[in-house]
């Protein structure tokens, strides 16, 4: 029954583990589940671990327990579940042994065959203990901790009782708006951005430092030394070219002023530099594209340590990569062609991605986007892409 | 108070703290397993104060962990003062002993609540500001309840068990090791009843008049899109109370749709610009 109920939230997309499973089962064994909306919430608390899966939750236990009557686990539900634990057992031990309550090291010593019905056994012996053999939830149980109504000295509970059947709250769909993923905000673009730092030391001399002073110490014949450092901060040089022109970008306005206001207010030494669907000769300080133009050769001059951000959805005519002269703008006819600025710029800055604001599945549909991501590592701009691309730019080669 | 000392391990509520009544289950569920409970919820949805009412109702004291971005999991641990000391050996003015480091170690928030004499609560707060392996380091340390003191070759074993509340503000999921070992729970944001006992709690004395015109003002201003960090409970709670320490103020002006000292509810000169435009729109 509630294997069942495991493995149908395991197939419709809830990442539930057989650990959580077996420290349902505890749960269950010590009697602190007294009716169908106990297991509800607890069983939810400890399988489901982020409310964005809630909502599914709420689906699969409606599909499973709307009129449906409890009854014993099939033996061979309990061998799958066993075998689980198996592969479980395998990647966390600990995490396993603390979910039967037992050593680790007693488990240890078992072969495989050993430690297979050594599970099923301890979980037939959970079931059947506390509740008179035929229920895994019982219905005359007694609680220490059981919900109001139901226990004399149940826990007093102070906000709106709900006072619906946990069937009725499933099919209220709570958590259907957690359900998505929530647009980037800047806070979480912090977030990811916050690993990409440089610390080096920069500021006033506040900070002690324990092992030159102890040296010096001994060197001034035990009279106290005392040696300042300067505190870390951070000092990482980041370039930012973000494509600004045409319509394909358009869509995406607001994501990347997010990260450009956030960008701004992050690091202290950032420069931003616009282009047009692709860098040819020049890049632009301003956002006009006209009036503070900087040549790529000079930007090159630049410390190589700098971290290059490039931000565009990469989407254009191959023309406009591939042939001298390609440049959607006149006055950029460049003598080379864009995809070898590119080049250029990737072996200038050992430290350098490609964000990408088109979501991942058009990638392949875009020839150009192919071309541009053999040359630079790219990233979708979601929070994992983030992360993935700060990873990529504090790795150190 | 004669009812706690029955049953100390069963969460009832605090004085300031209204509990719904499927969190108290999972608190409960989470004391009764010895698991670490992880909260997540919007800012502002009572993630830290249910600790502070968890160490009330139980009776328990409560240590809190900051967690900062920059922080080391020794820190959260122990500090061993090499300082004092240096100082010492140099001076040799303290009662220390100084060939005795013991005396130079001082405990971090969770190695106090390791050897604290009595059981404890143990909060620690915005763990989504770490990076992942303090994380981790963290929950094993949680684990075995037990950590080592490296300059003097000891471990430091949990006398009591602590309860732990863990809080993320994060949108994003922690790592599949963390979640794996705690017991989760997202706060949703109260309903408008929910919220009314929340403030009746507050201000035992408002008027039904007052409550009611607060209250529908409030999440009517929750419904404004494009607001970044939209008002929560503790901005709506300053909010009455900066509202009832006006003489002048009549709900009656909220009825009207007007909205007196809109600072209070929006931090962000962004928001404030968005809310006072989209007021000014309903109020025609």
């Amino acid at each position: 029954m509630f294997v069942q109920f495991f493995y149908t939230l395991r197939d419709r997309g809830v990442p539930v583990t057989p650990t959580s499973f077996l420290r349902l089962q505890r749960a269950l064994s010590l009697g602190l589940v007294t009716s169908l909306d106990d297991f509800y919430t607890v069983a939810r608390s400890l399988l489901v671990k982020s409310e964005r899966y809630f909502d599914l939750y709420d689906q699969v236990f409606l599909h499973h327990f709307r009129g449906v009557e409890l009854k014993d686990p099939e033996t061979h539900e309990l061998t799958d579940i066993a075998k689980a634990l198996l592969a479980e057992w395998l990647k966390d031990p600990a995490g396993v042994a603390a979910a039967f309550g037992i050593d680790e090291k007693k488990l240890k010593k078992m072969s495989p065959e050993e430690l297979i019905q050594y599970f099923l056994d301890r979980m037939k012996e959970q079931t059947e203990a506390h509740h008179g053999g035929n229920r895994w939830i019982g219905t005359r149980g007694t609680s220490p901790v059981g919900h109001s109504g139901t226990h004399p000295e149940g826990m007093r509970v102070g906000g709106v009782s709900r006072n619906k059947s946990a069937i009725k709250v499933a099919m209220d769909r709570r958590y259907r708006d957690y359900s998505q993923d929530g647009p980037l905000t800047q806070a979480q673009m912090g977030e990811a951005l916050k690993r990409l730092r440089r610390m080096v030391p920069a500021g006033p001399k506040d900070l002690v430092n324990v092992d030159k002073t102890i040296r010096e110490t001994l060197r001034n014949a035990g009279e106290i030394e005392i040696v300042f450092d300067r505190r870390l901060t951070d000092r990482l040089k980041v370039i930012l070219m973000i494509d600004n022109g045409g319509w394909s970008m358009e869509p995406y306005v607001e994501l990347v002023q997010t990260l450009f206001s956030y960008a701004r207010s992050q690091f202290k030494d950032l420069r931003t530099y616009y282009f047009h669907n692709s860098v040819y000769d020049v890049v632009w300080q301003d956002a006009q594209r006209y009036y503070r133009p900087e040549r790529l050769d000079d930007l090159s001059l630049r410390d190589p340590e700098t971290r290059l951000i490039v931000l565009g959805d990469a989407s254009m005519s191959p023309y406009e990569l591939m042939y001298a002269g390609g440049a959607i703008d006149y006055t950029q006819r460049s003598t080379r062609p864009s995809i070898d600025r590119l080049k250029f710029l990737a072996s200038r800055f050992r430290h350098a991605v490609w964000l990408n604001p088109s979501p991942l599945w058009e990638w392949d549909r875009v020839r150009t986007i192919g071309i541009v991501r053999q040359v630079f590592p790219m990233y979708e701009l979601t929070l994992d892409g983030l992360e993935g691309a700060v990873r990529r730019l504090v790795a150190k080669n | 108070m004669k009812e706690q000392e029955k049953k100390p391990n069963s969460f009832r509520g605090a004085s300031k703290y209204v509990l719904d009544e499927e969190l108290a289950k999972i608190v409960n569920i989470s004391i009764a397993l010895e698991m670490p409970l992880l909260l997540k919820g919007e800012p502002g949805t009572g993630k830290t104060m249910l600790a502070y009412a968890i160490a009330e109702s139980l009776d328990l004291p409560l240590i809190i962990l900051n967690v900062k971005s920059s922080m080391k999991l020794v820190e959260a641990l122990y500090q061993y003062d090499t300082l004092t000391r240096l100082n010492d050996s140099r001076f040799g003015d303290s009662k220390r002993n100084v060939s005795d480091i013991e005396a130079y170690i001082r405990m971090g928030k969770i190695g106090q609540s390791f050897v604290a004499d009595a059981k404890t609560v143990l909060l620690i707060d915005e763990i989504d500001k770490a990076d992942t392996d303090f994380q981790d380091d963290m929950l094993d340390v949680l684990d075995q309840m037990s950590f080592d003191i490296i300059e003097i070759d000891k471990t430091v074993k949990a006398i009591n068990r602590p309860v732990v509340v863990i809080t993320s503000n994060a949108k994003k999921d922690l790592s599949d090791p963390f979640l794996g070992r705690c017991n989760f729970h997202h706060i949703a944001f109260p309903e408008p009843e929910m919220m009314r006992k929340i403030v009746e709690v507050h201000f035992p004395k408002l008027s039904d008049e007052m409550a009611t015109a607060c209250l529908q003002t409030f999440y009517r201003l929750r419904d404004i899109g494009g607001i970044e960090k939209k008002p929560a409970t503790r901005e709506l709670i300053n909010w009455i109370r900066a509202l009832k320490s006006d003489p002048d103020f009549r709900p009656a002006v909220l009825q009207r749709g007007e909205v007196p000292y809109l600072g209070v509810l929006y931090k962000k000169s962004a928001d404030l610009g968005l809310a006072a435009k989209a007021i000014a729109r309903l109020k025609r």
